[in-house]
């Protein structure tokens, strides 16, 4: 019986071609557009879990409010490990980082560096603690001596074999001399670690046995024994404050206790946060490394689920709207003896037929398009096809599909009643009018909700791109790691400056882009009191900043090197001065301070308060910051005069590889490191464009099947009302008025819901757009407009037939 | 006794005003009889034909076949009963047009579960019996009507059914095709037995079975 249901399956497939690649084709990109997702999702949530015993490892995390800025923490300070490991016994082990940014490297003797991205301390129980192999090397005394260092493979391979790396030595930023101790793999793409490839032994970092509480710049991950339980773990944490905590701080407050702090309106708090919830869930300052968020994998969840029933839908809506086509054969097989679930399951057969061929289709799309995807989505997903369990999820995942899409078609059609559909002709029995039409409106507030959000989030970027930064962007390159060029940096800067095209350049430590900074608490001469703290970040610059990036001084002056007394000035921005509690022009000459303990505090005179410029993304409020003029070599940026950008940056090449051989020169546009700020939005604005895209497609797909029917359905009629005397435009308008108006109640349903959500998404945005009421009209429009030239085709194709012709067919 | 009708009467409401379908119908019929049914359009012979096949209710009346009172059974039960017992010949042959000449004469057998081996000797047979050997991997649309009509007989037959119900089977054929499946009715009732029930509206046809029914408004006005 089976094997005759996919035979008749087949056959009428084949019988109806258009019909068949309208479902097939709208179930194949439904399927490939989940698929897609589903692999990504898969992907975000298998992040560190591959890790030895990961269900156990959590990471210490702070909030802390202190001196005007909130801090959410994903740092401790050095002796938290130490001490959670020696207090608690339910702490079975425990590993930090200090994490050193990038890093050049070169084999000790030669001259030429090369670039790792991410370099770190660490303790020696890190192997164990992670369950970390060395290929080469012993992971009792791997991590152990101060100046030893363990690479992955593709970073020793850089220098020397992965065989011999052992006992080399590299030169870390042209100054420390370090002995390769170990070699790991490289760590998983989907791992925390993923952009580390050099791990420093922690005995080399003095300050990391340092009672230092007050300082938080370590990663402290604990593996709680196996039977402890993380909840019993939160309320003894916090006894850490007051034990530790606080009698480091009074040695800065005297007789600062718990009760004043918190009574200034500052708390701290410590927070345990699962390593494997990392990637999803943790949003704070200076993560290891650039976190996803569970958003967005609900985001994307729902996408999935909505191309799935779209498509499901589409073929609903399809196989019932050619129920009338196939009355007559159900009629026929129920007077030959078929019972109703004989019929049922023909009819799950042919969806589930259908459902397999459209696998086929959209595993070669998802082939195809994979490398697209990737682009967009910045991973390297590909097909697991070695994987039984994912073929085995995949054949269930279809068959599914297939019962669900054909359910209600089946179970509609089985119903047929022989005497009637076998009278023939009887348009009644088309039936499920009014479900199909629920189905198309669903359809299309689905589109036109994604329509409206595809276009909330390019307004968005589109503001951020436009929003004035309060400093100037456009034709500045930035050269990285000019330390490496030593005590020739100067020159550098003076021969770039020289060079024709270029106006001006500055060094700096910082620049207005997000990177790992950290608050330092300031005083106000006279008041050195907790609650009169003052947080602020403090920026190395040299006289040239602000002239360069094009800042704007709304009072005071600029460093001058021709004062001897800038070397204690400082630059405040407009946001320190309410935490100042200042104005602009009072606050020049103010001294301050940072939180020494000694009497003869070093004092800085404000000079100069410089207008708000966003440094962060525009997610976040711009936090008060300090410029002190400082030598610092960190970076070098350059402003270029309009011109032949590459020449000059060929010309600034040259200069760096006269005064520092070896050295590698990396430099991009800042323009371009502002744009990765909001990679997230425009991959999310990039998503929701191609959904959006696929979701209308699907949904037109049905509506061209829909409409072709509707015609056929509706010849004879056309046909009376042409020979009745209607033209051509009257009978188009006539077909085509019942979508629009389907269109138009699902464009109001989504209108609202798209304005809701979309709202809710701005609020992340501590400056954000306004969606205007043309935003929403656009989206009803575009979908009104799509749905018209779709049904029109078939609605002007119905009407220009020859009434004699249709009559006769009847 | 196959089957016996009494006082059938059945209806639809239409305007307020009730229109009788069929009006106190009484008849028997045994195995082996030939029935035609005459009357001219609207006078109710296809509802008739559709009562004594079970596909359409009555609203008043017994009708007992077989020893069962289809009149008291539910509608599953009634449609195993005209599963198991009845054959029927439509006007427009009404075959599945994406089956071939076998699969079509098969399909009837497959509901009935049978096993592979044996429709195919039961197929095989019945197109021997109607000489269609060589059209049986032929669709529908590759033969004349006439031909159509006799794999539409030979499918109603090959489940071995008490009864054939023919509405009017050679409707859509031309005078030798239609002689031809008349003559086959008649072979059939006469060598093998099949009882049959046709409507016609042509008297010739008519002659053919071993009994006349006239309707007139749903009326029996001659038997």
């Amino acid at each position: 019986m089976f094997k005759n249901h996919i035979k008749i399956a087949w056959r009428s497939l084949k019988k109806q071609p258009f019909f068949t690649f309208l479902n097939t084709f709208g179930l194949a990109i439904g399927m490939t557009g989940a698929l897609l997702i589903s692999l990504f999702i898969y992907d975000e949530l298998s992040f560190d879990k591959m890790f030895a015993d990961a269900h156990r490892i959590y990471r210490i995390d702070a909030d802390i409010k202190f001196g005007g800025a909130e801090i959410d923490a994903s740092q401790t300070s050095a002796p938290m490990a130490g001490t959670l490991q020696r207090d608690f016994p339910q702490v079975e082990s425990t590993v930090r980082f200090r994490d050193q940014g990038s890093m050049l490297l070169k084999k000790s003797g030669t001259v030429a560096n090369t670039k790792e991205l991410r370099a770190t301390f660490v303790d020696s129980t890190f192997f164990d603690f992670f369950g970390v192999k060395l290929l080469f090397g012993d992971t009792k005394t791997a991590l152990t001596q101060p100046n030893t260092l363990v690479l992955t493979k593709t970073a020793a391979e850089k220098h020397f074999g992965v065989k011999n790396a052992i006992g080399q030595s590299l030169i870390l930023d042209n100054t420390d001399t370090y002995t390769v101790t170990g070699v790991i793999d490289d760590l998983p793409k989907n791992s925390f670690l993923r952009d580390h490839s050099v791990f420093m032994a922690m005995a080399g970092l003095a300050d990391s046995r340092e009672d230092l509480w007050g300082n938080t710049n370590y990663y402290t991950f604990i593996k709680l024994i196996p039977t402890a339980k993380i909840e019993d773990f939160q309320a003894p944490l916090q006894s850490i404050l007051e034990k530790y905590l606080l009698p480091w701080a009074q040695q800065v407050f005297p007789g600062l206790t718990m009760e004043s702090f918190a009574a200034s309106g500052n708390y701290y708090r410590y927070h345990s946060m699962p390593l494997t919830d990392i990637h999803l869930y943790s949003n704070r300052q200076s993560e290891m490394s650039a976190n996803s968020s569970i958003q967005n994998v609900y985001i994307l969840s729902f996408i999935a689920l909505f191309l799935i029933v779209l498509a499901s839908v589409n073929f609903m809506n399809l196989s019932t709207a050619h129920s009338l086509k196939r009355a007559k054969e159900v009629g026929i097989r129920k007077t030959l003896g078929s019972k109703k679930l004989d019929l049922v399951s023909q009819f799950l057969t042919e969806s589930g037929l259908i459902s397999f061929i459209s696998l086929l289709l959209a595993l070669v799309l998802t082939l195809l398009v994979l490398p697209l995807f990737n682009d967009l989505s910045g991973k390297s997903i590909s097909l697991p096809y070695e994987s039984p369990f994912f073929w085995l999820i995949l054949l269930v995942a279809t068959i599914l599909l297939g019962l669900f899409s054909g359910s209600y078609p089946a179970f509609f059609m089985s119903r047929f009643m022989p005497v009637k559909t076998l009278k023939g002709g009887e348009q009644k029995y088309a039936g499920g009018v009014s479900i199909r039409n629920a189905l198309v409106i669903f359809q299309f507030a689905i589109s036109v909700f994604l329509i409206i959000a595809t276009l909330v989030v390019y307004q968005q970027l589109d503001f951020i791109q436009g929003k004035d930064l309060g400093y100037t962007k456009d034709q500045i390159v930035l050269i990285d790691d000019t330390f490496a060029a030593g005590n020739q940096v100067d020159t550098f800067k003076e021969e770039v400056v020289k060079l024709g095209k270029v106006q001006s350049a500055t060094l700096s430590s910082f620049l207005p882009t997000p990177s790992a900074r950290s608050n330092t608490s300031f005083f106000k001469e006279g008041s050195r009191e907790q609650e009169n703290a003052i947080q602020m970040e403090i920026w190395s610059v040299d006289e040239d900043y602000i002239p360069t990036l094009d800042m704007e001084l709304v009072a005071g002056r600029n460093f001058d090197d021709r004062f001897g007394t800038d070397s204690a000035a400082v630059i405040i921005n407009e946001a320190a001065l309410p935490v100042l509690g200042i104005g602009a022009n009072e606050v020049l000459g103010t001294r301050i301070s940072q939180d020494i303990e000694s009497e003869e505090a070093e004092y800085y005179t404000v000079i100069g308060v410089v207008r708000n410029f966003h440094y962060e993304s525009l997610r976040e409020h711009i936090g008060a910051l300090c410029l002190l003029m400082r030598r610092s070599t960190g970076n070098m940026a350059v402003k270029l005069s309009a011109g032949d950008f590459p020449k000059t940056i060929v010309n600034i090449k040259t200069i760096w590889e006269e005064l520092a051989p070896g050295q590698p020169f990396n430099y991009r546009f800042m323009d371009d490191s502002f744009n990765t700020v909001y990679e997230t939005e425009r991959q999310l604005g990039k998503i929701f464009m191609v959904f959006s895209v696929l979701s209308i497609l699907i949904a037109c797909l049905g509506l061209f099947g829909l409409a072709a029917f509707n015609a056929q359905k509706r010849t004879k009629e056309i046909g009376i009302r042409k020979v009745l005397g209607a033209s051509i435009e009257q009978i188009t308008f006539r077909l085509t008025t019942d979508f629009v108006k389907m269109v138009s109640v699902a464009i109001l349903i989504s209108l609202p819901l798209g304005w809701f959500a979309m709202n809710k998404w701005l609020q992340d945005f501590s400056y954000r757009i306004q969606i205007a009421w043309w935003v929403l009209a656009l989206a009803g429009f575009l979908a009104l407009t799509i749905a018209v030239l779709t049904v029109s085709y078939q609605s002007i194709k119905a009407a220009i037939v020859n009434p004699v012709k249709s009559l006769r067919t009847e | 006794m196959l089957l016996q009708l009494k006082n059938i009467f059945k209806w639809v409401n239409s305007g307020g005003q009730r229109i009788f379908l069929l009006k106190d119908i009484n008849l028997s019929m045994a195995e082996g009889e030939f029935i035609s049914i005459m009357g001219p359009s609207g006078s109710g012979k296809s509802t008739l034909l559709n009562v004594i096949g079970m596909l359409d209710t009555f609203d008043e009346g017994e009708y007992h076949f077989l020893n069962e009172s289809v009149h008291a059974l539910k509608e599953k039960h009634r449609s195993n009963l005209y599963k198991e017992y009845i054959g029927f010949v439509f006007q427009s042959y009404h075959l599945l047009d994406d089956l071939t000449v076998y699969e079509n004469l098969e399909m009837p057998l497959l509901y009935k579960k049978l096993k592979g081996p044996v429709r195919k000797a039961m197929v095989g047979d019945m197109l021997d019996r109607f000489g269609i050997v060589g059209k049986k991997d032929l669709f529908p649309a590759q033969l004349s009507g006439g031909q159509q009509q006799l794999v539409g007989v030979a499918r109603a037959l090959i489940a071995k059914p008490k009864l054939i119900l023919a509405d009017e089977p050679t409707g859509n054929l031309n005078s030798q095709q239609g002689e031809e499946i008349m003559k086959l009715f008649k072979k059939l009732n006469e060598e093998d037995g099949v009882t049959i029930i046709q409507v016609t509206h042509s008297e010739k046809n008519a002659a053919y079975g071993s009994r006349i029914i006239s309707l007139l408004d749903g009326r029996k006005i001659a038997d």
